[in-house]
C-alpha cells in the first residue's frame, strides 16, 4: 500500500470541481502574472512617474519630491498602522479622528501663547507622551469595544470616529492652536528627521509583521481566525492589541502632522482618511484579512501621494482630486475582490 | 408513485450509489437505513434536486423525473425536511409558509393578503396540531414545533412525497408522538414519505417498507413485517469487511494520562466521565449529532463546560483556554480540517508552525527563530511523510486532502503531544493515505502519548482501538473492550432503539 | 403541549430598548425643563427630524439586508448642488424636484451595481462613493455656497391643517416604507435575505434583485431628505449633507434595526429613533448645553444602542446553536 490513489474520496456534499487549466495566450498570462504580483503597485508608481513627469510642470524637480514627502510621511505612519488591522480583517475609521485629538491635546500641552506646561522645559516630552497616550487610549476603546462587545468594528470605529472629533472640536472651542515650541516643530519641518521617525515606525511594523510571533499570529487570524484559535492563537488578545497599534501609530502620525504644519488643529486629517483607507487597499492588502504587506502600504502611499502632487501641479481643484482619489479606491477595491476570486479558482 | 431505478452515483471515481431501486406508493411510508456514509444523503439529495444521478431512472407519477435544481423538486410536489430546518427565524409561521408565493390582494397594489394568508396559515396549522398564531414568529418556537412549520410548508407546497431526514434527533418524546400522529394523517391523505433514521425502533412502527443501504447498495428491500432490529443491524453492517490495519506494535499502559470526570454541559453532554492512559487509543463511537465532536471540544476548552473537572497529568484544566491546554500537551484534530484545521491560503510552513509558535521563538519580543523553524518544519514533513513535490512555501490548499490532513497532523505533532483528540482523522482522505495516518497513530501511541480517537466508520475504531466507548445522545452509553469488538455490537450500541417513553 | 419556548430570556427587553431608551430621555429632559413638553416644541422636534428621519428610513431598507450606505450624505450634496443649479437657472419647482430624486435613484443604482454585481463590500463602495460624491458636489457647486430661490423656503414654511410640510413629508415616506415592507411581498423578502442569505437563495428568492433594489431606495430617500432639507435652509454650504450618514445609521439602529441584518422596523423604529436623536439635541438646546457637546451626546447614545444590538445578536446566536439532546429527554 502506499501509493497515493489519485483522486480521494470526497465527503458527500456537493462536489468541487477541479478546474481546467485552459492554456491563454502568453500576452494575457504575462499581464495576469504582473496583476497578481505583489510589486503592481511599485511598478505603477513608477509607470505613473514615467508617464507624466513630461507633462506636468515641476514634477520630476527635486523641491517637489521633498513636498510630496512631507506629505506622506505621516500619511504612511497612519497607513501602516492600518494595514496591521486590515490584515486582521478589521477596519478602523478612527485614525484621523485620533490625529485630529491627538494634536489638540498636545497643541494644549506645549503651545507657547496657551499650553498648559508653556515654556517649560518638559512641555515637549510630555506632550509628546500625550500625544501618543491619547493613540492608545483611543485606540484600546476600540479594540474593546470589537473584541469584548463583538460591535462590527466599522461601526464601532465610526462611532469613536463622531466622538473624538467632536471631542477635539470641543476642547479647543473650533480653534486651532499656534505657537508650538520650536523643538517640537522640528520634528515636522526637519524633512530627514521626520523620515526617520517614520521610517523606524514603519521599520518596527515591518519586523513585527515578518519576523514576530505577533506578526504569525496575526496573519492566521486574518485567513482564518476559528484555526487560529483552535491552534491556540488567543484571538481576542491579539485584536485588542491590534486596535491599540492602530491607534499609537496615529498618535505618533499626529505628531509628525502637528510638527509639519506647526498647528494643533482640531480639523487635522479631516479629509485623509480616504487616502489612508485607498493606500492601504492600493498597496494590495486585502478588506478580507489575511493578506497584506508594508512595504505595499508604502508603495501604497507613495502612489496616492504621488496623484495628488501631479493632479495638483496640473491645476486641478480639490474636489476633483477628491473624484480620482474616490475612484482610485473604488478601483483598487475592485482589484482585491478580483484577485481574490482569481486565486480562488485556481 | 416515485420510482427509484438503477440510481448510480460516483465521485471522482468511486460509486457511492450502486443501482438503488425502490419505489414509494401514494399513502406508503417507506423507511431508509444505513450506516453513516452508506449513501443516504446522496440519494436523498438526487431526488430534491441537489445532485444529478449518473446513470439510472426516476419516475414521479409513471412519467420521467430529472430535477436540476431543489426548485424543480418542489414544483413537482417533493418536499424535503432536512435536519438542518430551513426557516427563517426573523419570520412569522405565515412568512415562512408562503415566502414565494405570498396571496395578493386583487387590486393592482402589490400587497399581501394579510386575511387569507392567515387563514391558510390556521387551516395548515391545524393539520399539523400546532396551536400557534400565523403571526407568531418562528424564532420564538421550539426545533420541534419549528419542524411541523417545515411539514405545513411541506403542504402549503401540495407536496405528494415528504423526505424527513433524522427527524426526531431534536425532539422530546412528547414531540415525537406528536410528530407520528401527523405521519399518520399525512398517510390517509395518500401522501407518501420517505423516512431516514437511525432510530430503528421507529422506523419498524412506521414504515410499510424498509430499504437498507450498505456501502451504496440495496441490501435488502421487503416490507416491515419481515424485519426484526436484529435482522437490520445485521444487515446494515454485512459481513465483516478486514481492511488491512497497520500492526500494533505497542500496548496501553495503566498510567492515567486524562481523567474527566463528571463533565456536563446543558443540552450538550451528560455525565461523562472516562480515563485515557498512556499509550492507550480510546475510540469513540456513536451516530453524528450524539455529542461525540461537542465533547471533544469541551475537553480541548474550545467550548465550555458548566459542572466537572478534567485533568491532564492530574492538574486540573478546566480552566484554561486552549492555548493553555495546548502548552500542557493537548492537540486536537478537528472534524472540519478546512474550517477549523487550516489556513488554507497559508503556506504549509506557516501551518505547520501554526501551534508550536511560542517554542519557535525567542521569549523578550517574540522573534521568530527562523532556521530552528525551519528545521522544525522539515523535521515533521518527513515524520509525516509529506508529499515531496510541495514546497514549504507552497499554500496548502494546492494540497491533495490526504496531504492537507497530513499537514494539520504534522502541525500537531510538532509540540509532541501527551494527548491527541483526533476528530475524524480520515475523512475524505484515499486509501493511501489513510494507513499512513493509522500508522502516525501508532507511532504517537507506542511513544507514551494518550489518543482519543472519534470516528463514524466502525471497522477504523475495531482495527486501531484500546477501548471503544460509544456515545448516545450526550452520554457515554457504553464501554466495550476487545473482546467484544464487533461491528453490530457498537451500531447496536450507538442506535436509539426507538422505544417510546 | 408546547414544550419550552426558544425565546432566550432577556431578548424581550432588549428588543423593546429603543423604547426604553426614549422614555428614559424624554423624562430625564423633561424633569430638566418644563418648556421641553409644550405642542409647539413637539411639532418643532418634528419638523427638524423630517430630513434625517427620511434618510433613516432609506438606511432601514440598507441595514435590514446587512448592508449599509455610507454615501447618502454624498448624495444629499449632489443632488442638492443639481437641484440647485437648475432652480437658480429658472427651472420650475415640481422639475427640479424630479430631477434631484432621479438623481438620487441613480446614484443609490451605483452603488448597488457595484455591490451586487461586481461584489465588493458594500462599506467600502459607499465609502469611495462618498468622496467621490463630495468631490463631485463641490465641483458642481465650484464650492461656493449657494442661496436657493424663494420656493424651496416656502415648501417648508407650508403647513396643511396645521402640519408642516415636512412633517408631512417624512410621515408619507414612512407611510410607503412601512406598507412596502410589512405588507408586500417584496418587503418580507428583504427580511429573508437579511435573516439568511444562503437559505434564502436557496428558498428561491432572488436576492440579487433585492439587494439591488434597497440601495437604490436609500439613494431615492437620500435625495429626498435632501428636499427636505433644503426647504428649511435654502442653501447649498460645501458642507451640506456631511457626516448625515452617521445620523441615519444611528436613527435606525436606536429604533431598533439590526445591523446584522433581519430585524427592524420603519414604524415605530426607525421613526421613534429619528425623533429620539433630534429630541436630545432639542432637550439640550432648551438647557443651554454647550452646542460643542452635541456630537459627544449623541455619539454615546448611539453607542450604547449599537452594544445593545451586538448583545442580542449575541445572545440570539447562542440560542440557535444545535442542541444535542433536549433536556425532558429520559434518555
Amino acid at each position: 500500500m502506499g501509493r497515493e490513489r489519485e483522486p480521494e474520496v470526497k465527503a458527500m456534499s456537493a462536489a468541487e470541481s477541479s478546474p481546467a487549466r485552459t492554456e491563454a495566450p502568453v500576452a494575457l498570462r504575462l499581464l495576469r502574472r504582473a496583476f497578481l504580483s505583489e510589486h503592481l503597485v511599485l511598478g505603477l508608481c513608477l509607470v505613473y512617474f514615467a508617464a507624466l513627469a513630461p507633462f506636468t510642470p515641476g514634477f520630476a524637480s527635486w523641491s517637489n519630491l521633498q513636498t510630496v514627502l512631507a506629505y506622506a510621511l505621516p500619511i504612511l505612519v497612519v497607513s501602516v498602522g492600518l494595514t496591521l488591522v486590515l490584515i486582521i480583517g478589521g477596519i478602523d475609521l478612527s485614525v484621523t479622528s485620533i490625529i485630529a485629538l491627538a494634536s489638540v491635546v498636545g497643541g494644549k500641552i506645549m503651545s507657547g501663547d496657551e499650553g498648559w506646561l508653556a515654556g517649560h522645559a518638559l512641555a515637549v516630552p510630555v506632550a509628546l507622551v500625550a500625544m501618543l497616550a491619547v493613540g492608545f487610549g483611543i485606540g484600546a476603546i476600540n479594540g474593546l469595544a470589537v473584541t469584548a462587545c463583538r460591535i462590527p468594528a466599522f461601526i464601532a470605529t465610526l462611532t469613536t470616529m463622531m466622538f473624538i472629533s467632536g471631542l477635539a472640536i470641543w476642547f479647543t472651542l473650533s480653534r486651532k492652536i499656534g505657537g508650538l515650541p520650536s523643538g517640537f516643530v522640528m520634528l515636522g519641518q526637519q524633512l530627514w528627521l521626520a523620515a526617520a521617525i517614520a521610517g523606524i515606525a514603519t521599520g518596527i511594523a515591518y519586523l513585527a509583521l515578518a519576523r514576530t510571533l505577533y506578526g504569525k499570529w496575526l496573519y492566521a487570524i486574518g485567513h482564518n481566525s476559528r484555526a487560529a484559535l483552535v491552534s491556540g492563537v488567543p484571538v481576542a488578545r491579539v485584536t485588542f492589541f491590534t486596535y491599540v497599534a492602530s491607534g499609537l501609530f496615529a498618535g505618533l502620525a499626529a505628531i509628525l502632522f502637528t510638527a509639519a504644519l506647526e498647528t494643533g488643529n482640531p480639523e487635522m486629517a479631516r479629509d485623509n482618511l480616504l487616502d489612508v483607507v485607498g493606500a492601504v487597499v492600493i498597496g494590495g492588502t486585502s478588506l478580507y484579512g489575511g493578506k497584506g504587506r508594508v512595504s505595499g502600504t508604502v508603495f501604497g502611499v507613495l502612489f496616492l501621494a504621488l496623484v495628488d502632487n501631479s493632479l495638483n501641479l496640473l491645476g486641478l481643484t480639490f474636489y476633483t482630486i477628491t473624484m480620482v482619489k474616490g475612484g482610485l479606491i473604488l478601483a483598487a477595491a475592485l482589484t482585491d475582490a478580483l484577485r481574490n476570486k482569481l486565486l480562488a479558482g485556481r | 408513485m416515485i420510482e427509484f431505478s438503477h440510481i448510480e452515483k460516483s465521485f471522482f471515481g468511486v460509486k457511492v450509489l450502486k443501482e438503488v431501486s425502490f419505489t414509494a406508493k401514494p399513502g406508503q411510508t417507506v423507511g431508509i437505513v444505513g450506516e453513516n456514509g452508506a449513501g443516504k444523503s446522496t440519494l436523498m439529495n438526487i431526488l430534491g434536486g441537489n445532485l444529478r444521478a449518473d446513470a439510472g431512472l426516476m419516475r414521479l407519477k409513471g412519467q420521467p423525473y430529472a430535477p436540476a435544481s431543489s426548485g424543480d423538486a418542489e414544483r413537482a410536489g417533493i418536499a424535503f425536511i432536512h435536519q438542518e430546518l430551513n426557516l427563517f427565524a426573523n419570520l412569522s409561521i405565515a412568512e415562512n409558509l408562503f415566502l414565494r408565493g405570498f396571496p395578493r390582494n386583487r387590486t393592482w397594489l402589490p400587497f399581501i393578503n394579510r386575511r387569507q394568508m392567515s387563514e391558510r396559515t390556521r387551516k395548515l396549522l391545524r393539520e399539523v396540531d400546532l396551536a400557534h398564531s400565523p403571526d407568531t414568529l418562528v424564532e420564538r418556537l421550539s426545533a420541534g414545533e419549528r419542524q411541523l412549520v417545515e411539514i405545513a410548508k411541506a403542504l402549503a407546497l401540495d407536496a405528494r412525497l415528504i423526505i424527513l431526514d433524522e427527524p426526531t434527533t431534536s425532539l422530546t418524546a412528547r414531540e415525537t408522538e406528536r410528530l407520528f400522529a401527523i405521519m399518520a394523517r399525512l398517510r390517509q391523505r395518500g401522501i407518501s414519505m420517505l423516512y431516514i433514521s437511525h432510530s430503528l425502533g421507529h422506523v419498524l412502527q412506521l414504515c410499510d417498507e424498509i430499504v437498507v443501504l450498505r456501502d451504496g447498495a440495496v441490501a435488502a428491500y421487503e416490507p416491515t413485517p419481515q424485519f426484526t432490529m436484529d435482522r437490520l443491524v445485521s444487515l446494515m453492517v454485512g459481513r465483516a469487511i478486514t481492511q488491512l490495519f497497520p500492526a500494533r506494535e505497542s500496548k496501553a499502559t495503566d498510567q492515567v494520562v486524562l481523567e474527566v470526570h463528571g463533565v456536563s454541559q446543558p443540552g450538550v453532554v451528560r455525565d461523562i466521565t472516562f480515563q485515557l492512559h498512556r499509550g492507550e487509543i480510546l475510540g469513540v463511537s456513536g451516530l453524528m449529532g450524539a455529542g461525540r465532536s461537542e465533547l471533544a471540544r469541551i475537553v480541548f476548552g474550545l467550548d465550555p463546560c458548566a459542572v466537572g473537572d478534567i485533568r491532564l497529568n492530574a492538574e486540573s484544566i478546566s480552566r484554561l483556554p486552549p492555548g493553555e491546554r495546548i502548552r500542557r500537551g493537548l492537540a486536537f484534530l478537528t472534524e472540519d480540517r478546512r474550517a477549523e484545521g487550516l489556513c488554507l491560503e497559508a503556506s504549509i510552513a506557516d501551518n505547520v508552525t501554526l501551534a508550536a509558535l511560542r517554542d519557535l521563538t525567542r521569549p523578550a519580543v517574540g522573534w521568530l527563530d527562523r532556521p530552528k523553524a525551519r528545521a522544525e518544519v522539515n523535521r515533521i514533513r518527513d515524520a509525516v511523510k509529506l508529499t515531496a513535490a510541495a514546497r514549504n512555501e507552497q499554500a496548502v490548499k494546492t494540497l491533495s486532502g490526504g496531504n492537507q490532513q497530513k499537514v494539520v497532523l504534522a502541525k500537531w505533532l510538532l509540540n509532541e503531544p501527551k494527548v491527541f483528540i483526533l476528530d475524524e482523522p480520515t475523512r475524505g482522505i484515499d486509501i493511501g493515505a489513510k494507513h499512513e495516518i493509522y500508522r502516525l497513530i501508532h507511532e504517537l501511541a507506542a511513544r507514551g502519548a494518550g489518543v482519543l480517537m472519534i470516528s463514524s466508520e466502525v471497522e477504523e475504531l475495531i482495527g486501531m482501538c484500546d477501548r471503544i466507548i460509544v456515545m448516545r445522545r450526550g452520554r457515554i452509553h457504553d464501554t466495550i473492550m476487545p473482546r467484544e469488538f464487533d461491528r453490530e455490537r457498537i451500531l447496536r450500541s450507538a442506535l436509539h432503539d426507538g422505544a417510546l417513553a | 403541549m408546547t414544550s419550552a419556548p426558544a425565546t432566550p430570556p432577556g431578548l424581550r427587553l432588549l428588543n423593546q430598548a429603543s423604547l426604553i431608551l426614549f422614555a428614559l430621555v424624554l423624562l430625564v429632559f423633561g424633569v430638566m425643563s418644563p418648556a421641553f413638553f409644550s405642542g409647539e416644541n413637539a411639532l418643532n422636534i418634528l419638523t427638524q427630524a423630517s430630513s434625517t428621519g427620511i434618510l433613516a428610513v432609506g438606511m432601514t431598507f440598507v441595514l435590514l439586508t446587512a448592508g449599509v450606505d455610507l454615501s447618502v450624505g454624498s448624495i444629499m450634496f449632489v443632488a442638492a448642488a443639481v437641484g440647485g443649479k437648475l432652480a437658480l437657472g429658472g427651472v420650475p419647482l415640481f422639475a427640479v424636484l424630479a430631477v434631484m430624486l432621479g438623481i438620487g435613484l441613480l446614484y443609490g443604482a451605483l452603488n448597488a451595481l457595484f455591490i451586487t454585481r461586481l461584489a465588493i463590500m458594500a462599506f467600502i463602495v459607499t465609502l469611495a462613493t462618498r468622496y467621490f460624491g463630495r468631490g463631485l458636489g463641490l465641483r458642481i457647486t465650484e464650492t461656493r455656497a449657494m442661496n436657493l430661490p424663494e420656493s424651496f423656503y416656502e415648501l417648508g414654511a407650508a403647513r396643511i391643517l396645521g402640519v408642516p410640510l415636512p412633517v408631512l413629508v417624512f410621515a408619507a415616506v414612512v407611510l410607503a416604507a412601512h406598507l412596502i415592507l410589512t405588507r408586500t411581498p417584496f418587503g418580507r423578502q428583504i427580511y429573508a435575505v437579511g435573516g439568511d442569505l444562503e437559505a434564502a437563495r436557496k428558498a428561491g428568492i432572488r436576492t440579487r434583485v433585492i439587494l439591488f433594489s434597497v440601495y437604490a431606495i436609500c439613494g431615492l430617500c437620500a435625495a429626498g431628505a435632501g428636499i427636505v432639507a433644503l426647504s428649511q435652509a435654502p442653501a447649498v454650504s460645501p458642507g451640506f449633507g456631511n457626516n448625515r450618514e452617521f445620523m441615519a445609521i444611528a436613527a435606525a439602529v436606536l429604533g431598533g434595526t439590526s445591523l446584522f441584518g433581519g430585524r427592524g422596523a420603519v414604524f415605530p423604529g426607525t421613526v421613534l429613533g429619528a425623533v429620539l436623536i433630534q429630541t436630545i439635541e432639542n432637550g439640550l438646546n432648551i438647557l443651554n448645553v454647550n452646542p460643542y457637546l452635541y456630537p459627544l451626546i449623541t455619539s454615546a447614545v448611539i453607542f450604547v444602542a449599537v452594544l445593545l444590538d451586538a448583545v442580542r445578536n449575541r445572545v440570539l446566536s447562542l440560542a440557535a446553536r444545535r442542541k444535542v439532546f433536549v433536556e425532558a429527554d429520559p434518555a
